[in-house]
């Protein structure tokens, strides 16, 4: 978890010693990621091996975060949880578990249970894997070993992942359907986004003849993780989450990755993603481009309408953007690419692993328009952050409400909560993704900006 | 006895027999309390339901104004903190409350593998320290967790020893998630912090000031209803803990009265500041509804000499609050009468709820037949009796408002109207009413005030404002599925899974 600055480390970090001491960090823990996994599958019920008030930290913490959303039916106080006390940690708490498996599929209905463990079966060495095993006959039971401590909710979302890749899947190589994808790299309940993303983007391929699995948000369930080894490509819409599952399907099913890092905003990055798709997949280009200038057509001719606007009130901006590593690379490419916006920042909020981060500051900082080269830092300290926010004039902040009132007071500028975490407003299936994402990016935000002289 | 020698305060179970379940009538529940035969027990299905640190302390510690919390945890366990920024300006400085003093601050240690394996003393010390460094606060809170718990990190010692160095007053609050079953333990370790490293030996007492402790889900417009009640008796409240200064709480051993909100929630620190600090305190009736507004000023009254100065109060409030209850009271006839003759409530309701909220329904002139209680323990033994002489036996489910339990409940009891604590999974979907018991702190609407005359009024008109429409519930019960097996509400007892006795 160590924290380095690629850009400007002559911040007030130099004499940290233990710099992931942080101020409201921009993540939940491994549970709360897995958690939130499994929530986005549908007929997935987990069940939460830990204290009482992980699944109550995570709700307001995390499902509430991203867009003041409970978590679906299967939410909040309705998760299973053994609810860990002194006497487990003093006996153990896998006959609590045992019992909490068995009841849980008496009462409730699930195509597939998953065991979160957190840290205090950790600390007190329950074998939880044992307990899950002695299930095996009876229904779908997996387990996710997730201690609090064992990275932040991003890292979470990648170790469900694993285990449905270890524990779901077939070992069988299935025959491959040519034009089947997997959607990986956007973590359902921490990325806001989530639900609109992944729709859209089903939308986005199904319109050049690609049928996307999207695996979470719609009604897939488990036949919809089942089918991940047909796909012909997994394509990664992270820089970092959602690779390592990519490659170990690679590793077992030989299914070729496109690691493009990031969900597109706007026609000109939905457009490269249609073509290094279709390339990938060796689809006709004529068909792949027919399809890109209608929907581009549509697109620009809809900007029309809010042109004007958009000269008068917000031309030219200097722009930050603090948030996690797709979302942040998402925001600055369109705004320095098709609006014509001056990056100046981005705060990297997630953590990322060490060896991602050079990828993630060339997707900031490469093939932008314009002059402006963002200062890329990675943190997640919202103290320093509001420090870096101060150093520079900036007329729009993307972040998270933690920055709400700071970018209205300290920069007077203009905010929109696009990351986590997200209490200031509700996000259900709203998106940025694809042709139209750039216009609903600028609904979203211009009636603070752009109203009667 | 409040003991302050002591780093924490003993769990609800320890002190007061505290329990997460019991079905049955509430006439049953006290007697056995009496006879000490209610025991803790042991779930085989359990849901969420809340720690010692997340039945929110961690949100309300944050408030705290001039003060820095650290979380001694893995970083999940501080998440639902993150709304500090921003939740509490949604209340506009028009209702009293100042711009830059809503600029809180926590930290997390954010412990990794390596601390629970090696110990995290010394970057606690470095959260301390840099807590210091950035915000120079009056008070610095420390929160520990299970993981600190387990580890067996020593917190105390890391206090001892930095406190000389350091300006800020450093309070420990042991709320281990482990620690107990009872979320109310935690509030109690809060207290007890705060009772050991922060209360002042009063100098001089000040006469007019009277400290009220009150619930995160009482709201601003509450607050404001509460000051001017006392206001009019010649009086200033203390209100601890949210928003409060440090020097507040300071203050409160120098307060002529503890008065209640939720008694369950401020009992153990009525009882400190009484044992340790000489402040007197009662624990019924908080102001909630119209008659226990009236005795609730009543007692402030007898208590501090200003018995007149009460009756003329609560002679001028009700001239002014009364007729508009009675219209309600109309409303609610009206509704009775279109429904068979009764209006059945059944509500989710803490301890201190349950006493102070079931009276108010009576008020209001709906039944209440069962209530869903959080846990429960001897501390308001009296007060549920003389709940009892004045509203009847009951049905009481104590449950940790386990959302399964409540679901059965409320198809077995079928009442017209459930009031559900906010995120409680799915209660919406009804073919009757539902709607919320409470607001949260951040909702600074007069909509949504429940105490004293104002929110007597307030609330009762919400309620009879939720008997008007169910399409939302009704089209989310038909065209959404159930979390539950139907074999569930087939199940004779709500308590199905529950083994005897816990072992802890």
């Amino acid at each position: 978890m160590a924290l380095t600055l690629v850009k400007g480390s002559e911040g007030p970090l130099s004499a940290v010693e233990y710099p992931e001491v942080a101020e409201a960090p921009r993540f939940t823990c491994a549970l709360g990621g897995a958690y939130g996994a499994t929530l986005g599958l549908y007929g997935a019920v987990p069940l939460l091996h830990s204290g009482s008030g992980c699944g109550m930290a995570n709700a307001q913490g995390m499902t509430y975060a991203s867009g003041l959303n409970s978590g679906g039916m299967i939410g909040p106080t309705t998760t299973p949880c053994s609810g860990l006390v002194e006497e487990h940690v003093v006996f153990g708490g896998e006959d609590k578990l045992r019992r909490l498996i068995e009841t849980t599929i008496q009462i409730m209905r699930g195509e597939l249970y998953v065991v979160i463990s957190g840290c205090v079966p950790a600390l007190i060495g329950d074998d939880v894997d044992s307990v899950v095993a002695s299930f095996r006959d009876r229904a779908r039971v997996i387990h996710v070993k997730t201690s609090g401590f064992a990275g932040n909710g991003f890292a979470g979302y990648d170790l469900f992942l694993d285990s449905l890749v270890d524990n779901v899947l077939s070992g069988e190589k299935p025959d491959v359907e040519k034009r089947l994808v997997n959607i990986l790299g956007l973590a359902p309940n921490q990325h806001v986004f989530w639900k609109g993303e992944l729709l859209a983007l089903k939308e986005l391929f199904a319109s050049v003849g690609i049928l996307a699995n999207p695996i979470f948000a719609d009604f897939g369930s488990v036949a919809a993780v089942q089918a991940i080894p047909k796909a012909a490509l997994n394509v990664v819409l992270s820089p970092w989450n959602g690779l390592a599952a990519a490659r170990k399907l690679e590793e077992r099913y030989g299914t070729p990755l496109e690691a493009f890092g990031y969900v597109p905003i706007g026609p000109r990055d939905t457009a490269s993603l249609l073509r290094a798709v279709g390339r990938r997949l060796r689809l006709p280009g004529r068909k792949v481009e027919a399809a890109i200038s209608s929907q581009e057509r549509h697109a620009y001719r809809f900007m029309e309408y809010l042109a004007e606007m958009f000269m008068v009130a917000m031309p030219h901006a200097y722009t930050a953007v603090i948030a996690d590593s797709r979302t942040a690379i998402a925001l600055t490419r369109y705004g320095a690419n098709e609006l014509g916006w001056n990056p100046q920042l981005a705060v990297v909020t997630d953590d990322p692993p060490e060896d991602r981060r050079p990828e993630i500051e060339r997707l900031l900082t490469e093939g932008l328009e314009g002059t402006s080269v963002p200062r890329v830092i990675f943190d997640y300290d919202s103290h320093r952050i509001r420090g870096y926010l101060r150093e520079q004039p900036l007329q729009v902040i993307f972040g998270s409400s933690l920055e709400k009132y700071i970018a209205k007071r300290e920069n007077e500028s203009h905010h929109l909560s696009v990351a986590y975490p997200t209490y200031d407003r509700l996000v259900v299936d709203r998106s940025y993704a694809g042709f139209r994402g750039g216009i609903a990016l600028l609904e979203d935000m211009s009636h603070s900006f752009a109203g009667p002289t | 006895m409040i003991d302050l020698s002591e780093n924490t305060c003993p769990t609800r179970e320890q002190r007061a027999n505290g329990i997460n379940a019991f079905s049955g009538k509430a006439s049953e529940l006290l007697s056995q309390a009496r006879e000490g035969k209610l025991k803790n027990c042991e779930r085989d299905f359990q849901q969420n339901s809340g720690c010692l640190l997340n039945f929110y302390l961690s949100v309300r510690v944050a408030t705290i104004r001039d003060s820095v919390m650290i979380v001694h945890a893995p970083v999940g366990c501080s998440a639902p903190a993150n709304i500090y920024r921003e939740v509490y300006r949604r209340l506009w400085t028009g209702l009293g409350r100042s711009h830059d003093d809503f600029d809180f601050h926590w930290l997390t240690t954010n412990l990794g593998e390596r601390d629970v394996i090696y110990g995290a003393a010394d970057k606690l010390r470095f959260a301390i320290a840099e807590a210091e460094r950035r915000h120079s606060p009056e008070a610095i809170f420390i929160l520990t967790s299970c993981a600190s718990g387990i580890i067996g990190e020593d917190v105390e010692g890391v206090v001892a020893e930095l406190q000389p160095g350091t300006r800020a007053t450093i309070v420990p609050i042991h709320c281990e998630g482990i620690r107990s079953r009872i979320v109310q333990t935690g509030y109690d370790a809060f207290w007890h912090g705060i009772l050991k490293y922060l209360v002042r030996e009063p100098e001089k007492r000040q006469g007019d000031l009277v400290n009220v402790a009150s619930m995160l889900s009482y709201t601003w417009q509450d607050r404001q209803e509460i000051s001017r009640l006392l206001g009019r008796m010649g009086l200033r409240a203390n209100f601890v803990p949210e928003f409060a200064s440090v020097e507040d709480f300071r203050n409160l051993g120098s307060a002529a009265l503890t008065a209640p909100v939720c008694p369950t929630y401020t009992d153990y620190l009525s009882r400190g500041l009484d044992e340790h600090f000489g402040v007197p305190f009662f624990m019924y009736p908080s102001p909630i509804g119209i008659a226990n507004t009236d005795a609730w000023l009543r007692e402030i009254g007898a208590r501090l000499d200003l018995s007149e100065r009460a009756e003329e109060v609560i002679a001028s409030e009700r001239a002014r609050w009364v007729p508009r209850m009675e219209k309600i009271q109309e409303g609610f006839a009206k509704v009775k009468a279109d429904n068979g003759g009764d209006f059945r409530v059944m509500g989710s309701l803490g301890q201190g709820r349950l006493v102070t909220q079931t009276p108010f329904f009576r008020e209001l002139g709906v039944s209440t037949p069962v209530a869903l209680c959080q846990d429960f323990d001897d501390l308001l033994l009296e007060d549920v009796e003389r709940l009892l002489e004045r509203v009847g036996d009951f049905e009481i489910i104590v449950n940790t408002f386990q959302a399964a339990e409540v679901a059965h409940t409320a198809r077995k009891h079928d009442p017209d109207m459930v009031l559900s604590c906010p995120f409680q999974g799915s209660a919406y979907k009804r073919q009757k009413g539902m709607t919320r018991i409470h607001a949260l702190r951040g909702d600074g609407r007069l909509w949504s005030a429940q105490a004293g005359y104002a929110g007597a009024v307030a609330c009762g008109n919400f309620l009879l404002q939720a008997t008007k429409n169910r399409s939302f519930q009704n089209t989310m019960l038909a065209k959404t599925e159930d979390p539950y097996r139907e074999w569930w509400y087939r199940q004779p007892d709500p308590h199905y899974f529950h083994r005897k006795e816990a072992r802890g």
